[in-house]
């Protein structure tokens, strides 16, 4: 179950609205955020990441395909090939979850990412029940950041 | 001077050499790429860089130990830690180890050029 709180929710939202400002110049929005209780939101391309130390969980970012090249065009990135594709989404969940150690500390360990095409149930079985999703639309394309987060 | 860019993302890679390309950054250029800490100390080894760049969460060595052990093998080196870990006790502990600057990501190009010729002074 999640046990994150209103405060630490914000910590990742900060996180991914400045991932796009910063990068790109196009602020990025929150369209939504809910506890996932039913089902977890996934897209093409997914980066996740496992939290290890004094937390346990994971955090994923899953993006539709047709986002990444422009997401590697405000990169100054020419080559949007597959393993491009796969790294915009690897380094955006790096990031978000690197940046969330502004909040949680260095007790809060975290994996390198594990990049996955398709929606893999790789992804269901590494979140537990009712993880935060945080749904953020950047341009005209809807990404999904899942948190489950929990104290040791 | 001789940049050896470090970190396991391509992307990463690729914008860190393309920004060194800036004309703030004359006299900079890259000698190589290294996608994890033990890569690094091989092409530190086969390319005598000045300055360094390097990520910190990476598979096979992590940037931490990778700092550690390229201050032991070249003294001289300027390593700029380039990183999405944001907590204070990580900046402290690269740096004690011997990195000379800290820049979190996500970075723009301009706070990368200022870090660089920060570091590189």
């Amino acid at each position: 179950m999640s046990a994150l709180t209103a405060a630490e929710i914000k910590v990742f939202v900060d996180a991914v609205i400045r991932y796009f400002d910063r990068l790109t110049g196009d602020g990025a929005v929150v369209s939504a955020s809910y506890l996932a209780d039913t089902a977890i939101p996934r897209s093409d391309y997914t980066g996740l990441i496992t939290f290890s130390g004094r937390f346990r969980g994971c955090i994923y970012c899953s993006a539709p395909r047709a986002m990444l090249p422009e997401l590697l065009a405000a990169l100054g990135e020419p080559d949007v090939s597959e393993p491009n594709l796969l790294d915009a989404v690897g380094e955006l969940t790096n990031t978000i979850a690197g940046n969330a150690r502004s909040h949680f500390g260095d007790g809060l360990e975290i994996s390198v990412p594990v990049t996955i095409r398709g929606t893999s149930e790789r992804i269901r079985a590494a979140v537990r029940a009712r993880p935060y999703a945080i749904v953020v639309r950047w341009r005209r394309h809807d990404i999904a950041v899942v948190v489950d987060l929990e104290r040791e | 001077m001789r940049l050896l860019v470090v970190d396991d993302s391509n992307i990463i890679r690729s914008r860190i050499a393309r920004i060194a390309l800036h004309p703030r950054l004359r006299g900079l250029h890259v000698v190589g790429l290294a996608r994890n800490g033990v890569e690094a100390i091989d092409k530190a080894a086969a390319t005598e860089p000045d300055v360094v760049t390097m990520d910190l969460t990476m598979p096979e060595m992590d940037g931490v130990a990778c700092v550690a052990e390229l201050m032991r093998s070249h003294p001289a080196l300027r390593i700029l830690v380039v990183s999405a870990l944001s907590d204070k006790a990580t900046a402290i502990e690269a740096l004690k180890r011997g990195a000379r600057g800290f820049l979190h990501k996500p970075f723009t190009d301009d706070q990368l050029v200022d870090a660089l010729i920060e570091v590189a002074d």
